[in-house]
Formats: structure tokens, sequence, C-alpha cells
């Protein structure tokens, strides 16, 4: 998980981290406000996190997007390269996402390293 | 978005069915659901309607401001076994209309027109994210499905889990010029919910309220409701009490979901609802749906019950509907 380089926060917790891309998290602990910026659906990165933070592929979480919905809340945006969130998340005050922890460079923070759930492999 | 744009080829720009369309980077997105129902009551003439045609505009500022409305057209087209296709039953409602401003994940206050905060089913009522095409009585009969006024709601966690809050006051329905069917005169009211788990979640309520259409009593109605899911497995339950009036009355439901083959379900629903100046009535429902995507159901479901003549009567009900 990355921030901007200079963001007030160090770390994230897992937790955090799951309250935060369900949008049931806002507003972070200095008052400002969670951008989470996603993979698209199919990138095997998204579905990996996925699994690992949600124990769900992005396909069975359309329901609950849809229960959001109804409440006018919209899941996070969808960047469409780890390029793409590495340059939104620098320039952006209250943007988190996650790219593979080998590109993270100056530009990002790392706050949260998310390892693969132990039996991580799609159903067929 | 605010610093950097969505790269064109990203899916966020796009539409999708059940997400509404987002108008650019104003923060604005418009989308909204249809439904279209048709019942077969016993005794009684067939009907059909094109029941629900309800838009949401939606606005953040990205930062510390959210709008959302509903608005609806009920009933656009309606016919049955005495009359022919006709929209004399149209009409205009303002579902939902409302401000939220966001201090920090504990308070947030929300200021106008709201869906009242008792149950699951009050607060997701709408028919592309229901399994049944009928309603449960327990959750609109003994009190108003709005409210309007003042709602101080957030989250904050307890023992690892979250606990979600809600504290509201319907100040006047002169608020409302769209008044909902027996709003609130007034009424203040507390929702909480706990996430036990990831699959499950346990609420209470209560709300003390005036009813315009009953301003002689005041109630206190309490709440309980329950919802757990296990892969494609529901369980929910919501149970409410009501004093005040002339008689405490209980009402509640249990409902199961299961899933068949490919996007088929099967629906059970047990409801008990106490009446007033009538025996207690008891419904069961037994239902078929087909959800090929999520945003969009076929509903069949036969209702049979006692003492249900008036609140839910038997018969054949079926719907479409879907989210866009």
């Amino acid at each position: 998980m990355v921030a901007a380089a200079g963001s007030r926060l160090d770390k994230l917790s897992l937790d955090t981290v799951k309250l935060v891309f369900k949008r049931k998290s806002m507003v972070d602990t200095y008052g400002g406000r969670w951008i989470p910026v996603n993979l698209p659906a199919a990138n095997p990165l998204r579905r990996m996190f996925s699994l690992s933070v949600f124990d769900a592929l992005p396909e069975d979480m359309e329901e609950y997007w849809n229960e959001q919905y109804f409440q006018g809340i919209n899941p996070p945006e969808v960047l469409s390269s780890e390029e793409a969130v590495l340059r939104f998340v620098a320039a952006t005050p209250g943007a988190v996402g996650y790219i593979p922890a080998s590109r993270a460079d100056a530009r990002v923070k790392v706050l949260l390293l998310v390892r693969p759930a132990a039996d991580f492999s799609e159903p067929r | 978005m605010s610093a950097a744009r969505a790269e064109p080829g990203d899916d966020s720009s796009s539409y999708q069915l059940g997400r509404g369309f987002p108008v650019g980077d104003t923060g604005i997105r418009f989308g909204g659901y249809a439904s279209v129902e048709a019942g077969a009551p016993s005794p009684g003439p067939w009907e059909f309607s094109v029941s629900d045609l309800s838009l949401f505009t939606t606005w953040t500022d990205h930062s510390h401001w959210r709008f959302f409305s509903e608005t609806e057209v009920g009933d656009a087209f309606t016919a049955g076994g005495n009359q022919g296709l006709s929209t004399r039953n149209a009409h205009f409602e303002l579902e939902r209309l409302y401000i939220d401003r966001l201090f920090d994940d504990l308070f947030s206050l929300r200021f106008g027109k709201f869906l009242t905060p008792v149950g699951r089913w009050n607060l997701l009522h709408a028919s592309p994210l229901t399994w049944t095409t009928s309603r449960p009585v327990a959750t609109y009969d003994l009190f108003s499905k709005h409210a309007t006024g003042l709602m101080l709601h957030g989250g904050f966690p307890v023992a690892d889990r979250r606990m979600d809050y809600a504290f509201y006051a319907d100040l006047t329905d002169d608020l409302d010029p769209y008044r909902s069917e027996n709003p609130f005169n007034n009424a203040l009211g507390s929702h909480w919910l706990y996430s036990v788990a990831d699959n499950l979640e346990l609420g209470l309520s209560y709300v003390n309220y005036q009813l315009h259409d009953d301003p002689s009593h005041r109630f206190n109605l309490v709440g309980v409701e329950g919802a757990w899911f296990y892969r494609r497995l529901e369980l929910n339950t919501e149970w409410v009490y009501r004093n005040g009036g002339l008689q405490g009355l209980y009402q509640g439901f249990v409902q199961g979901v299961a899933p068949l083959v490919s996007h088929w379900y099967a629906i059970g629903r047990y409801e008990y609802f106490d009446q007033i100046q009538e025996p207690a009535g008891q419904l069961g429902v037994f239902g078929l749906a087909f959800r090929p995507v999520p945003p969009l159901v076929w509903k069949v479901e036969y209702r049979i019950g006692t003492h249900n003549e008036t609140s839910a009567p038997d018969g054949l009900y079926g719907s479409f509907a879907v989210l866009f």
C-alpha cells in the first residue's frame, strides 16, 4: 500500500485498509479525506489484493457495492495501470493505492506490505 | 478526482450497470433503478404496475461534503383486472434529499430527508436489492419509512470490529413538501449496527415518535435485526415491538436465501405481525429469483397466510427490477 511521499501517514493496518477500500472509513486520522484507488477488476494484482484483504474476488463484492450505491456511496475509482496508480497517488493528497513492492519509488511512501493470502488461487 | 485524472482505458469513467453515470470530474453521478410488478392476489383482480422509476443524484467534493437525492415516479403505469393501462395512479415522490458533512469517521452530520434507520430492509428497500417482490409487513407498518431533519452518524471500532451508529431527529413533517405515506410528526431515534464478523451483522433500533395520521398517541418502537451471509447463502431477520397506542404490537420476519443452479435462488420467509383490532397475522413467502448479474433480478413468489387479508393478501406475485 502506498501514499504520496509527503503523506503524514507512516503506516496503515490491514483493518484500516479494509475499511478504506470498502468506503467505511472516509477520513484519515489527520482529518483528510481518503481517496482509495483500484486497478481494473481483471488485473491480477487487483484480484490478489481483493482476495488477501477481503477474502473475496472483485465480482463477489458487486452486491455489496450495489447496496452502497443505493446509499450514495461509490466504490474506489479505478485506474488503468500500476504506473497510473503511482502517478495518481504521488500527486494526490489522501490517495492510497497498491502496487507491487518492487515498483515503489521515491514518489511514494510504503504504508503496508500486503502479502498474498496463503492459499491464493482463484476458484475455477 | 482531484489532482490527477483517471487515464483513458480505466473503467471509472465508463458506464457500468448498477453504478450510475459519472459526469466527468464534477463529482456528480446520476443513476437510479426501475421495477415492474405484477400480482394476482386472492381474492381480487390481477394487477400490474411500473412501480418505481427512481433517479439518484449524488455529488461529492472529494473532501467533506456529500449530497444525495432520490426522486421517484411511483406507479407510472398501472393496469389490472378492472382497468386498462393507465397513468392515473402516477405520483411523484421525493424519497431522499440530504447533505452530509463529514467531520471524521466518528462524526458526520446529515440534514434533509432520509430513510428511517429501523432495521436493514428499510435502508436497502430498492427492488433490485431485495429478493422478494413483496416487502415484509414489519419493515413499514408501525413506523414512517422516512424522517426529515438531522442525523448524527458515524462508526468506531469495538473489539476490532466496527460499530456504526446513528442518532436522528425528525423535526417536523412541514419540512417535507412531498409527504410520505403516514410520516412522522416528530421523532427521536437511534440505530446501532455491529459487524460481529465479516459475514454477520447485528443491529438495534429505538425510536420515540408521533405519527402525522395519529397525533393522539406517542409511540416507542424497539427493533432488533440480524444478517448472516456465507458465500451465497443468506439469513436475515428483523423484529420490532411498539407500544404507546391502544396496544403493544410485535412484528417481524425471518428470511433465508439459498443458491440453486447457475443464477437461480430459492427464498423462504416467515412473517408474524400483530394488528390493531384484528388477530395477529402470519405469512409464508416462497419464492424464486433469477439474478444473472447483481444489479438485475427477476422474481416470482407465492404468499400464503392467516389473518393477512388486509395487510398482505395471499397470491402470486412477480417483478423485474434493475439498478442503473
